[in-house]
């Protein structure tokens, strides 16, 4: 790679608490790699975009991360001592076309990111947490290194973990856990109001959320949507269980027919549904209904194996995914086209 | 036979023969992805009706209560396992089977 004669250096960039100081290592890095050698450096800020194309949220968070890294490329600019080698900063946006899902989605794009620019050298931020709450740095540093390419955690000051266990807000979020967990813990236990049940209920209610919390919500829940939301669930499970029903029947038919009547595919589909529990809804609902599995959900795409013709048809006929945001997003997101419409009007488009 | 007894009956005897359904499927079905569909749905149908007659046995309402979350779970872990499997394959580069790939006419 183009190294020999300059200093390259990608930084992955996202909101953590040791942004600033990362900026101001990689920098320092870059400069005086650049110094002895006598060359100029240039170093790359990059942004992973964590929304999915077709979200409705999509441009407030393009506008967040503009801010973000118009914020990261004054400090870098500060941070550049006047009279040692010159250093370039670049910022950019990458991802922003498809999901990023995975640690190796993001290696990915990375990857591709650094080969276009001739980059061979990562620092990356310690507290950088693509993932929300999800660990995922760790991963991702392997799989950047597995790629060849130079990678190295910035040697930062972390702050010690917050000191109070709950924040205020994360409040919302242990209430959610520990309410939920002690009305099963209850409901086991038969509804009765003894004061050892209550008690013992409690105590494994705390502990559940002590420990789960934070990986069972990815963050604080919109308490004023949840009512709605069960209460519109609670509608969809009929639903589904008749579809998986009629799902059975059409398996068992296939199955025992003599000769064995299937006509198997790997279909894929953008679905218009956002976030972690629509999109696992989704799949999972997808994988007990009509002759369809969901095979993979990395990127923007639904990977989809499809046993027969009509449950290919009856995917990209879309009830599904119209029902799943009905329970998720109200009346008015059903109304969204159906994945065949939505890939018509975007073949015209292309035309 | 009470008619409870007799709902029990067609639950049990539903939920068997889907489970063969699921056993003769995964048997006769040409490859992995194919499997895993009568794996994951025939599967899950028959433990749902079978664990519905448990309920009906049982009766008594905390029973019933605490066999409807086994059901859920089954709907939550079943396609996730299913989803699992087929994701590992297809990571792997396995190619799901066509009906091209013996004239249209499985085995």
């Amino acid at each position: 790679m183009a190294a020999e004669d300059h200093t390259r250096i990608l930084v992955p960039v996202g909101e953590s608490t040791t942004l600033r100081n990362t900026v101001a290592y990689a920098v320092r890095v870059a400069q005086d790699d650049a110094t002895e050698r006598g060359v100029s450096a240039t170093v790359h800020f990059v942004y992973p975009a964590v929304w999915r194309s077709v979200e409705p949220t999509r441009a407030e968070k393009f506008e967040r991360a503009g801010d973000l890294l118009e914020r990261v490329e004054v400090w870098a600019r500060e941070d550049v001592e006047p009279d040692e080698a010159d250093v370039a900063v670049e910022t950019a946006i990458v991802g922003a076309e498809e999901y990023l899902f995975s640690p190796s989605d993001f290696a990915r794009v990375l990857f591709d990111y650094a080969r276009e620019h001739g980059l061979d050298r990562v620092v990356v931020d310690p507290e950088y947490q693509p993932g929300g709450n999800a660990p995922m740095l760790r991963p991702l540093e392997f799989e950047l290194s597995q790629t060849g390419l130079d990678v190295e955690e910035a040697p930062v000051e972390r702050p010690a973990r917050r000191a109070a266990l709950v924040g205020r807000e994360s409040l919302s979020q242990y209430l959610v856990v520990f309410g939920a967990s002690y009305l099963f813990y209850l409901v086991l236990g038969g509804f009765s109001v003894d004061a050892f049940e209550l008690f013992t209920g409690a105590v494994s209610a705390g502990i559940v959320t002590v420990v789960l919390a934070k990986i069972s919500l990815k963050g604080p829940p919109d308490l004023g949507r949840l009512p709605g939301q069960a209460a519109r669930m609670a509608l969809y499970v009929p639903y589904l269980l008749w579809e998986i029903a009629k799902a059975n029947v059409a398996i068992a038919y296939v199955v025992l027919h003599p000769r064995l009547p299937i006509d198997p595919s790997l279909e894929r589909f953008e679905a218009a549904v956002w976030g972690d529990m629509p999109a696992t809804t989704l799949a999972n609902s997808i994988t007990l209904t009509p002759g369809t599995l969901t095979v993979d959900v990395s990127e923007r795409e639904f990977y989809i194996h499809a046993l027969t013709r009509s449950s290919r048809e009856d995917l990209f006929d879309g009830a599904l995914e119209r029902a799943v945001r009905f329970v998720f997003y109200g009346r008015r997101a059903a109304r969204i086209p159906s994945p065949e419409e939505r890939l018509a009007s975007r073949e015209r488009g292309e035309q | 036979m009470t008619p409870a007894e007799i709902a029990v009956v067609l639950l049990v005897a539903a939920g068997t023969f889907f489970a063969v359904v699921a056993a003769v499927g995964v048997i006769r079905l040409p490859d992995l992805y194919t499997r895993t569909h009568a794996a994951s749905k025939s599967d899950t149908l028959g433990a749902v009706l079978t664990l519905g007659a448990v309920a009906i046995t049982f009766g008594g309402e905390i029973t019933a209560v605490k066999t409807v979350f086994l059901l859920l779970f089954m709907f939550v872990t079943n396609p996730t396992a299913a989803h699992a499997i087929a994701r590992a394959a297809y990571d792997q580069g396995i190619e799901p089977w066509t009906a091209d790939d013996s004239g249209g006419e499985p085995e």
